[in-house]
């Protein structure tokens, strides 16, 4: 066998495990703020209402170079409306929680996830007391992503995984909700999947607005965790970031835009 | 007629025992390890990889896939490049369970050997770098923030050619610390296919 041959199969049998070797679509992984994150005794507060609590963490991202901002622009001018630097579409964000029924009875649990995008922040607590203006009735939370509340018998662990589907499902809502005014219970309740309206039911396609915008990425994921026992809510936020956005070198300055709190139209009594 | 036949298959007897007792002294060896190729040599492995200490509590053991490239300097004494690829599912009991986790290894190491006939039992060491594919493990606080660190040990293995010159077969276990993953190590355990050119 000469020696270019001999060379050639050595390097073939090695190529498949060059290939393997390869971060490709490699995801991050942040740790929820303190573990475990959330803690609630199961009391009720004051005014009767199961116990919750909250807390979140913001992704940090570097800011577009220049040449990456001139495509921006070039891209909204040619859409006629902000086109977000961070996008659903090359930031896929998938959430992991583990709960823990820490009391001697068992209890009901439920999370919901809010968050921000670089346009607008949705914070169920605002809108539940919104909607709660004007009256005594208990305040009802509509989450960006609800996780279905279930019971945990006593000193049980369960794990669960809020999707990329499902981050996606959010993404496309408070797009709608922040940037084209879309009616937000309507928007939260529906399910694009099974009903996919979207964007285009509320914005006309005229040649100004395109059916497919482009949609922001959430860039703060707030966990909301509800509990009438003692329990223990751990999370992890896990980010595939397609276009390396994330900021990782000390010499790019981070991406810090300012979203607005969103506020749904007070109810008012007739 | 019957005593001429006799006597001519008498003698013919006699001259194949005279040819017999011609042949070399020495006895026939086989298999001859003489024969079996020898110097440059690419393996194939297949197999397992589990990780014990603080690795351990969270990372389950995992399929790995691998490759070496050696060349044997004597018929006992061979140095190997070796690189291996392993995936992981992080264990229940935290909060990324479930999630997977890939580390690919490369190591420079030497191997003794020690023939017998067919068969062979090798022990073999050395140094290298480990990576893994993500901050999972950062994330449960397990390792320090960086994914890549030093890698060392050894370990030992059972090779039985297959007398088609070229050919071998084995099973190896190394055992090695892992420097990335601080108070971690790991075991693999692996059957190969070897080809010397």
């Amino acid at each position: 066998m000469s020696g270019a041959r001999r060379l050639a199969l050595v390097l073939a049998a090695f190529a498949p495990l060059g290939l393997a070797c390869q971060d490709l679509n490699t995801p991050i992984y942040f740790p929820g703020p303190v573990m475990p994150a959330l803690v609630l005794t199961g009391m009720p507060d004051a005014m009767g209402n199961t116990p919750r609590i909250e807390n979140g963490l913001t992704l940090q991202f570097r800011n577009p170079t220049q040449s990456e901002q001139q495509a921006l622009d070039m891209q909204a001018a040619t859409l006629g409306f902000m086109v977000p630097w961070i996008q659903r579409d090359h930031v896929h964000i998938e959430m992991t929680y583990q709960v823990t029924n820490t009391d001697s009875k068992d209890g009901t649990w439920s999370i919901g996830v809010d968050g921000a995008n670089e346009f607008t922040k949705y914070d169920e607590n605002i809108v539940a007391m919104t909607l709660g203006m004007g009256n005594n009735d208990p305040p009802q939370y509509i989450p960006l992503i609800p996780v279905t509340p279930q019971i945990l018998k006593a000193g049980q662990t369960v794990s669960g995984t809020v999707r990329e589907d499902d981050f996606n499902e959010a993404e496309l809502d408070l797009y709608g909700i922040g940037e084209w005014m879309s009616p937000f219970n309507a928007v939260l309740i529906n399910n694009s999947q099974v009903n996919p309206i979207g964007i285009a039911n509320y914005v006309p396609p005229t040649s100004m607005y395109p059916v497919q915008p482009v949609i922001p990425a959430l860039i703060e994921i707030d966990v909301n965790f509800t509990a009438d026992a003692a329990m223990t809510c751990s999370y992890a936020i896990r980010v595939r970031d397609d276009d390396n956005q994330l900021l990782h070198n000390t010499t790019d300055t981070l991406f810090s835009p300012t979203p607005t709190l969103f506020v749904p139209p007070a109810m008012t009594t007739p | 007629m019957a005593a001429l036949a006799t006597s001519w298959l008498l003698a013919g007897a006699s001259v194949a025992r005279a040819q017999v007792t011609a042949e070399p002294a020495g006895a026939v060896v086989f298999p001859d390890p003489n024969k079996f190729a020898r110097g440059l040599y690419t393996e194939g492995e297949i197999g397992a990889v589990a990780f014990f200490g603080k690795a351990g509590e969270v990372v389950s053991p995992g399929f790995a896939v691998g490759a070496h490239l050696g060349y044997d300097i004597f018929r006992w004494l061979a140095l190997q490049a070796h690189v291996l690829g392993s995936t992981h599912q992080i264990s229940d009991g935290n909060v990324l369970a479930g999630q997977l986790i890939q580390t690919y290894q490369a190591t420079l190491e030497g191997k003794l050997t020690l023939r017998f006939g067919q068969t062979s039992i090798f022990g073999e060491g050395g140094i290298g770098v480990a990576r893994l594919s993500t901050n999972a493990l950062y994330a449960l606080a397990v390792e320090p923030r960086y994914r890549v660190g030093f890698t060392a040990g050894g370990g030992a293995g059972l090779d039985y050619h297959s007398l088609s010159r070229h050919f071998s077969v084995g099973l190896r276990g190394d055992y090695l610390v892992m420097t990335n993953l601080s108070g971690s190590q790991e075991l693999l355990a692996t059957t190969y296919l070897r080809y010397t050119f």
